[in-house]
Parts: C-alpha cells; structure tokens; sequence
C-alpha cells in the first residue's frame, strides 16, 4: 500500500497539511498510522470483544468466557478453536498487564507485543503420546468393555488402561435340602466354562453369595470383578421353611392319635422317631428342636410338626359301626367358634 | 525426550516445593529411570495447562485436579475413538 493513500485515510481531512510536508519524516509518520491501522484489524479489545473502556475484572470474564469454549486443552478437538484461543490469549496476556495495556493504548507497541503465543498445547503432547500416556483415564468408560466386542478387545490390548473388571450376577437354583444341609454346585456359564459355588449350609432364599474375582477379568493389571450368585430356593414337597425352622405336616392315624404313638417323622437331615401324646388332634403342634436349619452362630432352628389325622382311604365298616354307636361323637361341636 | 528434575523445574518455571505438591496432587506423575525421577515435554505443557487453569481461568485447588481428571478421561476417550474407528475403516 503507498504511503499515500494511507495519508488519504489517515489524515485526509487535514486541509492544512503542507505540500512541503510529503517529506521523509512525513512518510515515517503516515507509514506509522499504517501500522496503527494495521493493527486496528486485530484490534485486541475486539478479540476479546470488549470496550476500549473496559475494566481489568471486565477483560478478566470476557477472557474466561472465551477460554472455556476455545482452550485448546479442554476442547481437544477443536482446530479453529485453537487459533481463535491463541489470539485471545495473546490479547489477554497483554490487556491484562496494565502497563503494557497502557502503552498498547497509547499506540506505543502493537499488538505483536504480546508474548509469543504458544505454539504447542497439552494436548498435542496427549494424542502423541498413544498408550504411552501415563496420565490417561479410562475411569469414565471402562464400563463399555463389559458390553461392546470391539471396544473390549481394543481397551483389553491397551496395555496402560488399568480397570477392575466387572461384577456378574447369576441365577442359581437349588433344592430346599441343599439350602438346609449346605451344597457344592457347579455354574455353567452362558460363555463357556463352569464355576463351582459353594452353599453354606442355612442359606436363605434370595441371598447372593458374593465369588471374588470369578466376574470378567480385570483390565490391565487392574483385578478382576466378583461374580454375584443369588440362590433361589425351590419348594419341597412337604417341607416349609421359616426363617430358620422347618413346618411340617405330619399325617397320623386316628388309632394314633387317640391311643399316642411312637413315629418315625422325616428332618431335613433324616428321619427320627417321636413320640404322639396320647389324644393328640389335627393342629397339634410337636416341636423336634434343633431340626431345623442351621443359623449363622452355628446353633439350629427347630422342626415344628403339625399333625393331621387322617381316617383310611377306604371307608372302613367296623369304624361306621363304632361312630354310629359312640355317644361321645355326638357331645362335641367343633365349629362352634364359627357361630355368630 | 527425558528431562531430568532440575532441567525441568526451570523450563516449566515451578518451584521446587510446587513441584512437590504437585506430584503429590497427582497432577504430574513424573517417570522414573535410574532412581531419580523423569520428566517430559508432555509434563512443561502439562504445567502450563495447570497454570492456565488456576491464574487465568480462576479455577482453584481442587477443581484443577477434576479438570485435569476429566481432561485426561476425553484423552482416553478420544484415543480408544482413533482406534475404533480406524478399526472400523480397515474392515470396511
């Protein structure tokens, strides 16, 4: 551009400026408002999008508000960004200074006076580094490499990602007697393989026994998750369970019931004898202690058995005989609470 | 290229004990050879990122070590994303 025409735009409505003037120190000073125009494109209060007149606090926030849409370090991907943040932070390590804002002010340097705007960021070094970055994290997404093929694999080769991997849970079933006694089951996984889960005797219907280290493999050199079993109990055809005792019904003849009898009684732990009282009924209840299943301090809950009488399946003539006869039969109401 | 404590502290600017403080925030985690610590060109960026946070950003102790855990997460994040999709590109 010829100084001249710069001298049009700088000082054009000067009608008295002497012809004899376009000397040489007349062309230092139109060359200088060159340079003042020049800058006045990168006008550093523009960048930063504030007033001539702003306060320090004001170039402070617009400088923050910038820097978080454009540093390059917390907007890795971003290129335009970064160019856009290295002019801001030219701008704002100079009108930050109040010295050297005053002296850009006063036209004194320009806006190349800044420091020399940093060429190389954080991030550049981070995605250089590869798997060799010590300070990469997989904390936030590790959890994918449960799911997803692709990522699992990728993540498992990675060998700086360290991660433990994840709990499994499973659904076992067991009989009501293996709950009781304790057990040794084997899982086969949907993935091929089995795991062996040991039942303390006494579990409870729902309870997860906890596997350490028998979930997915650990990422890295981080461990390896647990493997979650819950146990499901399933029903015995005549046992009932109760916290820790047993229900029973136990069916007895009426001659045994009326006369008392000594029965064999099935546990969860075998069969035992015991005695029926002489005039025993339906809903007498007999109690078998330590029968029941054992408790966590070691100690056991009881059986409780309750008896049913129960007359032969076939109708027996010399019994129609006898309650036909039995005056006895006739002297008690057993629905008499059900009157109203 | 390794740099040794000493070279590192004056091309980052830190004092020795900020150096300290530091590495135990975990914000630099220097690499070690021979028995003495190590440090990298990522680890003067890494200062400077630091100092961009707490001078000009305003963000104080404790915020700089989730800025910087969440930075180094998108780091993670975007390598695993280099190598999907580069993986992606070579099967298609």
């Amino acid at each position: 551009m010829a100084p001249l025409s710069i001298r049009m735009n700088g000082c054009a409505t000067n009608d008295a400026w002497p012809t004899r003037a376009v000397s040489r120190s007349s062309q230092r000073h139109a060359l200088r408002i060159f340079f003042l125009v020049e800058a006045a494109v990168n006008d550093l209060y523009e960048t930063l999008g504030v007033e001539r007149s702003a306060s320090p606090d004001d170039i402070q926030k617009a400088y923050r508000r910038l820097a978080k849409k454009l540093h390059p370090d917390l907007n890795p991907g971003n290129k335009e960004g970064e160019e856009h943040f290295k002019e801001v932070s030219a701008a704002y390590g100079l009108l930050s200074d109040a010295d050297k804002r005053a002296r850009y002010d006063r036209g004194e340097i320009d806006a190349t006076g800044a420091e020399k705007p940093r060429q190389r960021f954080y991030k550049d070094f981070a995605s250089e580094a590869g798997a060799g970055n010590p300070y990469e994290n997989y904390s936030g997404f590790a959890d994918f490499a449960d799911s997803d093929d692709v990522l699992s694999e990728l993540l498992r080769r990675s060998a700086h990602v360290r991660a433990r991997g994840a709990d499994v849970r499973y659904h076992l079933p067991i009989e009501f007697l293996e709950a009781v006694t304790g057990a040794t089951k084997r899982l086969t996984l949907p993935e091929g393989g089995t795991l062996e889960v040991t039942i303390p005797a006494g579990i409870q219907n729902g309870q997860v026994l906890r596997l350490r280290g028998k979930g997915r493999p650990g990422i890295g050199e981080g461990e390896a998750g647990d493997a979650l079993v819950e146990i499901a109990i399933k029903p015995h055809p005549f046992f009932l369970r109760e916290g820790n005792d047993v229900y029973l019904d136990l069916p007895v003849t009426l001659s045994e019931a009326v006369l008392g009898a000594r029965v064999t009684v099935p546990t969860p732990t075998g069969a035992v004898t015991m005695t029926v009282p002489k005039g025993s009924n339906t809903g007498t209840v007999l109690r078998l202690r330590g029968k029941g299943v054992r408790r966590r301090d070691g100690s056991h809950g009881d059986e409780l058995v309750s008896l049913q009488v129960v007359l032969p399946e076939q109708p027996d003539p010399e019994l129609e005989a006898f309650a036909a006869g039995w005056q006895g039969g006739k002297a008690y109401d057993p629905r008499r609470d059900m009157k109203s | 290229m390794m740099i040794s404590k000493q070279e590192f502290l004056v091309r980052a600017q830190l004092e020795r004990e900020t150096l300290e403080a530091w590495i135990e925030e975990e914000w630099l985690i220097p690499g070690e050879s021979a028995d003495e610590v190590t440090f990298s060109d990522a680890d003067v960026a890494r200062v400077q990122l630091i100092r961009d946070l707490k001078n000009d950003l305003g963000i104080n102790d404790e915020g700089v070590g989730v800025v910087l855990n969440l930075v180094d997460q998108v780091h993670g994040l975007r390598r695993v994303l280099t190598e999907v999709l580069r993986s992606v590109r070579s099967r298609a």
